[in-house]
This record gives structure tokens, C-alpha cells and sequence, in this order.
């Protein structure tokens, strides 16, 4: 009969095996679904103990429970998918105007002195411009219809998109640049073979910032003045005093959020391919 | 490393260069960088320029390789002046600058890319070039899968990918430990006498420059100049137990002595 064992820490040694190291507890996958969910019940009860033994007002500040079902009542609501719907086109119109023009700029201002030069400085003052301050402006020029708040959204992620482009493009490998030189590559050459790659992940990230602000920029411009949306639904709710439902649509635009940043981060995967795993 | 070169070797192109003088521009005035810089180079010739830092040596090297421009003198690579995208001279850096978004052959391939080459002549040719830098099996690899040699030997088989008559190294595998470091050097000088190649080694190390070159040309600093021109004759093919023979160490201390000479001259005047 043989017995196997365990080899012991001298024969690992002198074997030369190295041992299969353990993943850190933190980076365990269930851990890392575990903990946040972990936390948030905790929050949620806390919460919720709060509503019940009369610490918070019920009026102003919902229970959990409350907006849970406040939140099944809110999905079975014909107005509510037609805001959603509402909302959800000035972002994603507002998005891609922004990011658009903003890969355009930027990739001009990375690649054209001029432009860096001459357009810049105002782009740098604009993005330390609270944006938002421009919904009222925005409201006045193109009225109560869906038009300002794309703009609004636009204008409101278009600003990420270029200083992560401009920064992407000036982060270039030097030695990259003299090696394309020594090829006796062109400049289209260049931008599109080496520029546009190694840019590509820091501009990306812009990216990924600018698709959720567009969201914020489509609420501001709603809260501002309009006639249909999720920001004018939560306006209306906190009027009624509908609170628990205020916070449920609070919570469904969080979703949205979070279903609209894991979208652009698979296409970010599948687009960057050369990042390391 | 196995040579699989079958075309008959076509001697490289010769380099002449006389009385260079580059100069940059500081906030503080002109730095002159090269001064009165003559020698030439016979096709097919391996040459070493050593020296310390700023003596001038990687600009040199990029002058000849048409990246950077000179106030005064002439060099000739061949018939004519250097300029950039010339495809008879391969570049290699330092670094080995490979795409992380294209796999070992497709880098390997880049410049028939470049040169609007790219075809089965091309997907031939870098199948010959991973089987010369002993890379077959990591065709389809990424960059960053890659060792740092490996990298290089990427880089290495790029820069000759257009089967260019001059290869110009910058310090190429000072990244590298010694040992993988010595291993390539040895690869690289059975190389170029094999294939033929004029080449320039830029290095800081005169055992190195001694073990590969058939020629070592000190520079002196401050600015650049020529304060050495030392002939290696070293039996080729070179190994790396030549290194602890009694002639290696008299060449080696001839560079040493003609740098040390230098510093001690700049020494004087300053």
C-alpha cells in the first residue's frame, strides 16, 4: 500500500517546486461580491431600524421597505417608461454629440501645436466652468423641449473627452515616435498606427466618464425646465410628497448609470484588446 | 539563435563621416555637442563608439540615421546623405518599443507596413526573421508576454525585417541582466558578420564594445570627440570566453587609457 503526503517545506525546497500561492482574501470573487453587498445590508438595516423605532419621519425620509415597494408600484406606471425613454435619448444623443466632438477636438488639439496653442487654454477654463450653470442659458435658446438638455449633456461630457484625448495623445512613447520617424512613416501613418492605439485607453477613460455625466447633465437640464423625463418625475414626486417614490426613481437612474458604465466597459474590452488581463 | 540566412551576403553600405559639428540650443546658449568628428566606416564593418554620457554618442548615431540634423561637415551612408525612413539602415533603441496591440509578428512586420510592403513576401520574410532571432514559437504572443531578451530579439529582427545594408543599436540590451546581456552580444556580432551588415554599436560598456566590434572609436565629452579609434582583432566568430584573454584585456585597456586620457585633458582645462 503506498500513502501519498503533503511534500514538507524542505522538499518543496529542494525540488525547486514552487507552490501554487493563494489568491489574497480580498481578491477572491465571492469576497468581492460579498463585501459591498454585505455592507449595504447593514446600511439598509440600519435604516430601516431607524423608520421603525420613530427616529426618522416617515414623510421625508421613506423606509427601506417603503421605497421597495414604492419602487414595484413605480415599473408598472405607463409614465414612467415614457420618461425613462424620454431621459435615456437626450444622454445617449447628448453623449454622443459630446464624445464625439470630443474625440474630434481633442485629436486636433493632441496632434496640431496650433490648435493646442490657440484652444486650450479656453478648454482648460471650461472645464473648471461649473457646466451645469449653463442649463437656464441652454433652456432660453432652445426652449422646454428635449433639444437643451441633449445640449446640456453634450456640453457636459464633451470636456472629459477632450483632456483625456489631449492627455492620451501627449503621453506618446518618445522612442515609439523616433522609431516611426526611422520608418519614414507619414503623418497619417503615425497617427493612425501609433497615436490612435496608445492613446486610445486614457482617451477611453474620458470616455467612460463622459457617458455618466451625460446622465447628470440630461437631469440638471429636466430639474431646469421641461416637460416630460425622470428629472421632472422626481420633481413632481417631491412636490406630491411622494417621497419613497422619489427615491425609487433616484434609485432606477443609479441603474441606469451602472447599466450604461458596464456597457461601455465591455466595449472598451472588446475594443482595447491589448490591455493586460 | 540559428542562422537560417540563405542569400549570399551582400556586404553592407560604407559610412563616411567628416568634420561634423552639432550644437543644441539650451536656455543658457549653445551646447556644442559634436566637435571636428572624422572617420569612415568600410561596408560590411562592425564598429563600436564608446564613451560617457553626453559625450555625444546616440546623437551621433541618429544623425547617421537621418533623425537629427548637423550644423557643419558631411556624412554619407552609401552614396548620399542620411534622411529619415532611409530602408537600407535599421534602428534599434534602447527600449524595444514594441505595439502592445500587435502580436511578434505582426511588429516584426511593421515596417513592410510602413513601407507599404506588407504581403506573402513580407509574412516570408518574418517567418525567416523569428526563426534567425530563435522565436517561432512566440509568433502569436503579446508584447507584454514576452521576456525583456525576447522583447528585444523582436526589436532586433524588426530592425532587420527590411534586410537593411546598415544597422544602427542604440545601447540595445542595457536593459538587460548580464547575462541574458553577454548571450545576446554574442548572437548579435555572429550575426552581423554573418549577414554582412555595417553596423554601429552604441554602448557604455568597453568589453562589450570590444567583444562584438572589429573597431572601437572612443568619443571624449564635452563636446563629443573622437579621442580613440582602436581596431578589435579579435578571431571572429567571437565567444564569450575571449573576454579573460590576455589580448582582449591590452584592447580593452587601450579604450580604457584613450578615455581616461580624455577626462583627464578636460580635467586639466576645466
Amino acid at each position: 500500500m503506498t500513502t501519498t503526503t503533503a511534500p514538507s517545506t524542505a522538499q518543496i525546497a529542494r525540488l525547486g517546486i514552487v507552490p501554487r500561492r493563494k489568491k489574497a482574501f480580498l481578491n477572491r470573487t465571492w469576497v468581492r461580491i460579498a463585501l459591498p453587498v454585505l455592507v449595504l445590508a447593514v446600511i439598509i438595516g440600519i435604516v430601516q431600524v431607524m423608520s421603525a423605532t420613530g427616529m426618522l419621519n416617515p414623510i421625508t425620509f421613506p423606509a427601506p421597505f417603503d421605497i421597495a415597494a414604492a419602487f414595484v408600484d413605480l415599473i408598472q406606471r405607463g409614465d414612467f417608461w415614457h420618461a425613462t425613454w424620454i431621459t435615456l435619448q437626450e444622454t445617449l444623443f447628448g453623449f454622443a454629440i459630446g464624445a464625439g466632438a470630443g474625440l474630434l477636438i481633442g485629436a486636433l488639439t493632441g496632434t496640431f501645436k496650433t490648435f493646442l496653442v490657440a484652444i486650450y487654454p479656453f478648454i482648460v477654463a471650461f472645464q473648471n466652468t461649473p457646466r451645469v450653470a449653463l442649463a437656464p442659458v441652454f433652456l432660453t435658446w432652445f426652449g422646454f423641449g428635449m433639444t437643451s438638455k441633449v445640449v446640456m449633456a453634450a456640453v457636459i461630457c464633451f470636456f472629459p473627452v477632450v483632456i483625456n484625448v489631449v492627455a492620451g495623445i501627449a503621453g506618446v512613447d518618445d522612442n515609439a515616435k523616433t522609431l516611426f520617424r526611422s520608418l519614414g512613416a507619414t503623418k497619417s501613418q503615425t497617427f493612425f498606427r501609433l497615436t490612435m492605439p496608445s492613446a486610445a485607453a486614457v482617451s477611453f477613460a474620458g470616455v467612460k466618464t463622459a457617458l455618466t455625466l451625460a446622465l447628470l447633465g440630461a437631469i440638471v437640464a429636466e430639474f431646469v425646465g421641461a416637460s416630460e423625463g425622470l428629472g421632472v418625475l422626481i420633481k413632481e414626486l417631491s412636490f406630491q410628497l411622494e417621497v419613497a417614490m422619489s427615491f425609487a426613481v433616484v434609485i432606477f437612474l443609479a441603474l441606469i448609470g451602472l447599466a450604461l458604465y458596464g456597457l461601455i466597459e465591455l466595449i472598451e474590452k472588446k475594443l482595447i484588446t491589448w490591455a493586460r488581463p | 539563435m540559428t542562422l537560417t540566412e540563405t542569400r549570399p551576403v551582400a556586404l553592407g553600405e560604407a559610412i563616411s563621416i567628416q568634420s561634423l559639428q552639432k550644437s543644441y540650443e539650451t536656455a543658457t546658449g549653445v551646447l556644442p555637442v559634436l566637435h571636428d568628428i572624422n572617420f569612415d566606416i568600410p561596408a560590411g564593418q562592425f564598429v563600436a563608439l564608446v564613451g560617457p554620457s553626453g559625450c555625444g554618442k546616440s546623437t551621433l548615431l541618429k544623425i547617421i540615421a537621418g533623425l537629427v540634423g548637423y550644423e557643419a561637415g558631411s556624412v554619407t551612408v552609401g552614396a548620399t546623405a542620411p534622411r529619415e525612413g532611409r530602408r537600407d539602415i535599421g534602428f534599434m533603441l534602447q527600449q524595444s518599443v514594441l505595439m502592445p496591440w500587435l502580436d511578434v509578428s505582426s511588429n516584426i512586420e511593421l515596417p513592410f507596413v510602413i513601407t507599404k510592403q506588407a504581403g506573402r513576401r513580407s509574412k516570408e520574410r518574418v517567418s525567416e526573421l523569428l526563426e534567425l532571432v530563435g522565436l517561432n514559437d512566440a509568433a502569436s504572443m503579446n508584447a507584454w508576454e514576452l521576456s525583456g531578451g525576447m522583447q528585444q530579439r523582436v526589436a532586433l529582427a524588426r530592425a532587420l525585417a527590411l534586410d537593411p545594408g546598415v544597422m544602427l543599436m542604440d545601447e540595445p540590451f542595457s536593459a538587460l541582466d548580464e547575462f541574458k546581456r553577454e548571450h545576446l552580444n554574442i548572437e548579435v556580432a555572429q550575426m552581423a558578420d554573418d549577414l554582412g551588415k555595417t553596423t554601429i554599436l552604441v554602448t557604455h560598456s568597453i568589453s562589450e564594445a570590444v567583444l562584438m566590434a572589429d573597431r572601437v572609436i572612443a568619443l571624449g565629452a564635452h563636446p563629443g570627440r573622437v579621442v580613440g579609434d582602436i581596431i578589435v582583432d579579435l578571431a571572429r566568430p567571437r565567444r564569450a570566453d575571449m573576454v579573460s584573454s590576455a589580448r582582449f584585456q591590452e584592447i580593452s585597456n587601450e579604450v580604457r587609457n584613450a578615455l581616461a586620457l580624455a577626462l583627464d585633458l578636460n580635467g586639466a582645462a576645466a
